[in-house]
């Protein structure tokens, strides 16, 4: 006879079935016997008052066994089929039922290949989402750097416009003033556009390595 | 046969209504075994020399037997929470009463088990993640964009400097 587990029960309950029954018949067995003592215990007493009693302490001890033995046998047997009846009506959960936690059981039945697809699927989209930050970060680094180039370049343009300006307003008369004017400015430009190439060349090469 | 008009089918006894009843029916018919005439049969010598005692004591004895046994039960039903599950369950079966083939039942092997209980996380984590890769795919473009076009400006600003350059020579 092989004996049903019962696990998706113990599942359900948070205890087996069995055990269950099993503690409940102990402690039903153990009122009995406690109070065919307390039945035994009075009656002693009753009769240790007694004068001169003509029934002894043993007699009444066979009766208590008589009768515990009695009570146990209707006791065994009652508990039996209440047990089998709770067992089989109360305590179990019929096999077309599928407890609600495991409902994701049937509606996505993946074997271990889907699964594993699944999983790997998931890793490369998360290489993906890295790959598409790490872009990211460059595309603004670059950004970045383009504003200070412009920047530079539109203060070198500017210089050029100061000069024409000043030439302008100076006319031909201050010439010698305008030429020196001229040489300093032109050394400064010589400067920004060095720095400028410079930092074209960087980008570039930050270009290549994208 | 009901006549007609009678009262509606009574729905089947839940679960703790059954459980309330088949231990009803157990204390009943053990009380029933245990019957004073059984008692002092037993306790033949003892009835003689004390009858009224006797009836008094088969009475305490039966009713503390009685409360003591329902007393337990009331333990288990509470340290359990049975009602609870009990009328769960009988929810859970009713929902459930259209469906003829066998549900499915844990394999005994816990890796098999968890994988489609996982499953729903994933497939959340998966429609998370492409969302967020086309989000991100969409700004980078957007910023390609700007630094292309900051490309052309600065190429347009060096031969601005460039014709100034020229003129001055």
């Amino acid at each position: 006879m092989s004996v049903d587990p019962m696990a998706y029960e113990t599942q359900f309950f948070g205890f087996t079935p069995q055990t269950c029954m099993l503690r409940i018949y102990i402690a039903f067995q153990d009122y009995l016997f406690e109070m065919m003592l307390v039945v035994e215990g009075v009656m002693l007493k009753k009769l240790d008052g007694i004068p001169g009693c003509q029934v002894s302490p043993s007699q009444i001890r066979k009766c208590t066994e008589k009768f515990l033995l009695f009570m146990k046998e209707h006791f065994d047997k009652l508990f039996a089929k209440m047990e089998e009846m709770l067992l089989q009506l109360v305590l179990n959960i019929p096999k077309n039922v599928l407890l609600p936690e495991d409902r994701a059981q049937e509606q996505y039945p993946y074997s271990k290949e889907e699964f594993q697809a699944l999983q790997d699927e998931l890793q490369e989209l998360q290489q993906r989402c890295r790959a598409e930050a790490a872009v990211g970060q460059a595309l603004r680094a670059e950004l970045e750097e383009q504003k200070v180039v412009k920047a530079e370049l539109e203060k070198i343009l500017q210089c050029f416009d100061g000069l024409e300006s000043i030439c302008r307003e100076h006319g031909a008369g201050n010439f010698k003033e305008s030429f020196a004017l001229l040489t300093q400015n032109s050394k400064k430009l010589q400067g920004v556009l060095k720095d400028v190439e410079e930092k074209s060349k960087k980008m570039k090469q930050h270009d290549q390595s994208m | 046969a009901d006549a007609g008009g009678g009262p509606a089918l009574a729905a089947a006894p839940g679960r703790a209504q059954v459980f309330t009843t088949v231990v009803d029916t157990f204390l009943e018919k053990l009380v029933a075994a245990g019957s004073y005439q059984r008692f002092v049969n037993c306790y033949r010598c003892f009835y003689k020399l004390q009858p009224e005692l006797t009836r008094s004591i088969y009475d305490q004895f039966i009713s503390q037997l009685q409360t003591s046994i329902k007393e337990e039960i009331q333990e288990v039903k509470n340290e359990g929470n049975l009602e609870g599950l009990f009328n769960s369950l009988d929810k859970i079966v009713e929902e459930a009463k259209d469906r003829e083939e066998p549900a499915w039942r844990p394999s005994g092997v816990p890796e098999d088990d968890v994988r489609s209980a996982m499953v729903p996380y994933c497939l959340k984590h998966r429609s998370h993640l492409r969302r967020l890769l086309k989000e991100k795919e969409e700004e980078n473009r957007k910023v390609a964009e700007a630094v292309l076009m900051g490309r052309d400006r600065i190429e347009e600003l060096q031969q601005l400097i460039q014709a100034r350059q020229q003129a001055w020579q």
